[in-house]
């Protein structure tokens, strides 16, 4: 028989209520503050800018040799104390304004959970430290970095390679691999470039992307291309990078976080990555990342596809079927079912 | 069909029929182009991807080759919509408007939709007819046709149709010629056309004003006309507007007769004796009270003539009252027995009606059709009341021959030309509130097919015909229509399912048609031949011989 310990006697005092409209206050507050720290939520290797001013932008002719890289991950079957996923990392080539090359790449699939996921480590040979804990995003993380690897290899003197998202390989992966491939990239003329959809970059609380937007509209107005250099990466945090802001259209939406190398032009890089982003469909954004994001996604016929393959073996290793079905039939939506 | 036929005109390879012609200036995807690729739905219904610049139409026919069986199954487009590989919702909208933003600040090409090709699709909706089982002898062309019951193997190859995919269709297209099948906007280089046949089981033409009934009706008068009087067209016309233009056929003199009811070069002058007409023909040709009706029986049963013969008598009365008063007895109203004179005054005082019994066209008309030749009544001039008058006696009189040969000479009726009684305007005697036992035309609608004699209704609303009238039409010609309502009724009536084909009966061009009939296996698209074409087309009948040849005479008392 279980005894459960009676709480501390502060746990039983009643605690106000948390309500949507307090919450909402505060939101309100943080978005219309003016001013506040720099900052990003999800690393803290930035040196801001003391002064963020926004440029006008010019657009330049598209790289000659364009690289886009992005990776997708799905669960497939889910035990929870096992999982298998499968992740996959897409490569796309535009030269000379049209694909050239255009990979979904392979799925792989990982057993993640009871010490399974040691395996993927070791058949993928991600250079993590042995013990450190794994997950999917980390392994499709480095399948990310793998892919940018082999384009960099392979682009053209002059070349862009992009990366959906910053700059930063996951944080159990050392910042030296990062720093290797970024002087590979050099010595071949290769510009390696992170473009984030969606920024976690803040100032007082609030976006920090929204906010140059707004004040940037009103000196460059509605149509106007802009650009602003944001933040630095710290020098002993690995290789010097540059953190910039940009409105890559005049009809963007949204301006986005576009991480640089140090040491390069970045009005002229920004520039020559604007013209990149003219597509009908997602002015501001460069098309080629857009078509890799396609290509890597892991819609639900895959994961179905993937069950199917998943059964068939199972089948052919006599797993019984009540077995499975006890194994990975999602409780969850079964209860919210019935 | 040669490659000079007309400016634009593309004939395959293989010019003969079957051979695909371009209906526009463009060059038309011939046998092996392919056109997309299929992907759904079910046994009737097909969906297929084509690329975004695929010029498809309603109303095309393409083949979907199906490798795994042999099969080809035929395929009409029935919708075609925009397809994207992008899922976002709105996708589409958001690139229109990044576009004619661009377009409005004069900027047109500023933002690309790159790799369109890729990125958009189209996807065709088609209703399947059938499929062309492989032919039993591998080499030589299919020919058996099947309703489908199948799926063919998805993601197949669908294809322009080549020549030997209508072949099939060669021995059901009759000998009525009307046209050229059509595949969309391109004209295929196959005649369709309906069996004489099927004049017995009655066919309606339906289209607006300007879309092509009386070129058409004319093409059919030409096909009759050279049928070696295997058919009688009894035409109808208040218009006048066949009378010149049957004339010109080459083989008018030998298979053509005009009557009119005024005075016109080369034709016979239409008389009808009042003693030939009834009191049905009356009602059939005007609305009539109750208690007018009983004065028209009551008039008959006084005079005791043949027919309307009592007429011309009535006509000329002059003390309406004193003969109500003396001769009725008083039994009919006065106001009652007023119209019924002003109307006989009228109808005796037509120039088409004669007051001799003796004088009658009405057994000319029926020999006429007998010989198996398109006769037209040229009515223009009479009123439409009188016109339907005309039309009424001489449909009883043909229906009285065919009916009475039927049932008391079969073998003579066996040798009978298969015979047809055109109507302009149908719904004025198949109206819905038509349908009497008096009116001989929803009697011809009924009973007519077992007797060989058939109506060929025209019309600009069909939703004005009876329901029931209608269903005993087997054969439709569906040119443009403007009114829903009247595209539903034929939808809802045909003999063949054209229940898919809204859309492609409401984008009918001038000349374009669906024919619906027992005799294909689908409703046929056409492209109605100018009836001045099939008059260029037409050969000269051979010349009549004057005795038998040396080596027959022989064989002759």
């Amino acid at each position: 028989m279980v005894t459960w310990a009676s709480p501390p006697p502060e746990i039983m005092v009643a605690m106000p209520a948390a309500t949507i409209e307090d919450a909402a206050s505060r939101l309100a507050a943080l978005l219309t503050r003016a001013g506040g720290a720099l900052g990003d939520g999800e690393r803290h290797d930035l040196v801001f800018e003391p002064e963020i001013v926004a440029l006008p932008l010019e657009r330049r002719a598209a790289p000659g040799d364009v690289w886009a890289v992005d990776g997708g991950q799905t669960v497939v079957a889910d035990a929870r104390c096992v999982q298998l996923a499968v992740t996959r990392t897409a490569r796309v080539r535009w030269r000379d304004g049209s694909s050239a090359l255009e990979e979904e790449g392979e799925l792989r699939a990982h057993l993640l959970g009871c010490g399974e996921e040691r395996a993927a480590l070791r058949t993928l040979g991600v250079p993590v430290r042995a013990d450190a804990a794994v997950d999917l995003n980390l392994l499709r993380d480095w399948g990310e970095w793998e892919a940018v690897s082999r384009c960099v290899a392979e682009a053209d003197p002059g070349a862009v390679v992009l990366v959906d998202g910053d700059l930063q390989p996951d944080w159990r992966i050392p910042p030296s691999l990062l720093a290797e491939l970024l002087e590979v990239a050099d010595d071949r003329g290769v510009v390696i470039a992170g473009v984030t959809k969606h920024s976690s970059l803040a100032q007082g609380g609030a976006p920090l992307l929204g906010r140059l937007e707004r004040e940037a509209e009103d000196r460059f107005g509605p149509r106007g291309m802009w650009w602003a250099r944001l933040a630095t990466t710290r020098p002993d945090s690995g290789p010097e990078l540059v953190v910039l802001a940009a409105r890559l259209d005049p009809d963007a939406r949204f301006s986005f976080r576009v991480d640089l190398p140090a040491g390069i032009d970045h009005a002229a890089a920004l520039g020559a990555l604007a013209g990149l982003c003219d597509d009908a469909a997602f002015p501001g954004y460069p098309y080629p990342l857009s078509v890799a994001d396609r290509l890597a996604a892991c819609p639900g016929w895959l994961r179905a596809d993937v069950w199917s393959e998943l059964e068939a073996s199972f089948d052919r290793a006599g797993v019984p079927v009540d077995v499975v079905e006890r194994a990975f039939t999602d409780r969850h939506r079964l209860m919210e079912r019935s | 069909m040669s490659a000079t036929d007309g400016p634009g005109a593309l004939v395959s390879a293989t010019d003969g029929p079957g051979a695909l012609v371009s209906a526009t200036d463009g060059p038309v995807g011939g046998p092996g182009h392919v056109r997309g690729r299929l992907f759904g739905r079910n046994v009737l219904e097909g969906a297929f991807r084509a690329a975004p610049d695929e010029d498809l139409f309603i109303g095309e026919l393409l083949v979907g080759e199906d490798d795994a069986t042999g099969r080809r199954y035929l395929f009409r487009v029935v919708d075609v919509t925009y397809g994207s590989e992008h899922r976002e919702p709105g996708w589409a909208e958001r690139v229109a408007g990044t576009l004619l933003a661009d377009d409005a600040r004069d900027e047109e090409g500023a933002h690309p939709l790159h790799e369109q090709a890729r990125r958009t699709y189209r996807v065709a909706s088609c209703s399947c007819l059938g499929y062309l089982a492989p032919p039993e002898v591998p080499g030589t062309a299919a020919t058996e046709f099947r309703k489908p019951k199948s799926l063919p193997t998805q993601f197949s190859r669908v294809v322009a149709p080549g020549p030997e995919d209508f072949a099939f269709l060669a021995s059901r297209m009759g000998d009525l010629p009307v046209g050229r099948l059509r595949s969309g906007e391109t004209v295929v280089d196959f005649p369709v056309g309906i069996p004489g046949t099927a004049l017995s089981s009655h066919v309606g033409i339906f289209a607006t004003t300007g879309m092509g009934k009386s070129n058409l009706m004319r093409v059919l008068a030409a096909g009759a006309m050279r049928a070696n009087g295997r058919y009688g067209l009894l035409i109808v016309d208040p218009h006048g507007e066949y009378r010149s233009a049957l004339a010109r056929h080459p083989w008018a003199a030998l298979a053509l007769r005009t009557y009119a009811a005024r005075s016109l070069p080369n034709t016979t002058a239409l008389r009808i004796s009042l003693a030939e007409l009834n009191v049905d023909d009356l009602r059939t040709a005007y609305e009539w009270s109750r208690p007018q009706e009983e004065a028209l029986f009551e008039l008959e049963r006084h005079y005791g003539t043949d027919g309307l013969g009592w007429m011309s008598a009535f006509a000329t009365l002059d003390d309406l009252p004193g003969f109500r008063d003396v001769e009725l007895n008083g039994r009919l109203a006065l106001n009652t027995l007023q119209v019924v004179h002003r109307r006989a005054r009228r109808i005796v005082g037509l120039g088409c009606i004669a007051t001799d019994p003796n004088v009658s066209v009405g057994r000319a008309v029926v020999r006429d059709l007998l010989d198996g030749k398109v006769v037209l009544i040229d009515v223009s001039g009479l009123g439409s009341t009188e016109e339907v008058l005309v039309a009424s006696y001489l449909t009883r009189r043909v229906l009285e021959e065919w009916q009475g040969a039927y049932l008391d000479e079969p073998d003579r009726h066996e040798r009978m030309p298969v015979v047809a009684v055109v109507l302009e305007e149908a719904q004025r005697v198949l109206g819905a509130n038509k349908d009497r036992e008096s009116n001989v035309f929803p009697r011809v609608a009924r009973e007519g097919r077992k007797f060989n004699v058939g109506l060929c209704a025209i019309t600009q609303q069909p939703k004005l015909l009876d329901d029931e009238l209608l269903s005993q039409f087997n054969t439709f010609f569906i040119l443009g229509l403007a009114d829903e309502k009247d595209r539903n009724i034929l939808r809802s009536s045909a003999k063949q399912d054209i229940s898919a084909l809204g859309k492609e009966i409401q984008t009918l061009m001038p000349g374009e048609c669906l024919i619906a009939g027992l005799a294909a296996p689908f409703a046929m698209p056409a492209k109605v031949d100018l009836y001045d074409a099939v008059l260029r087309d037409t050969p000269r009948p051979p010349e009549a011989r004057s005795s038998p040849a040396p080596n027959v005479s022989a064989l002759v008392d």
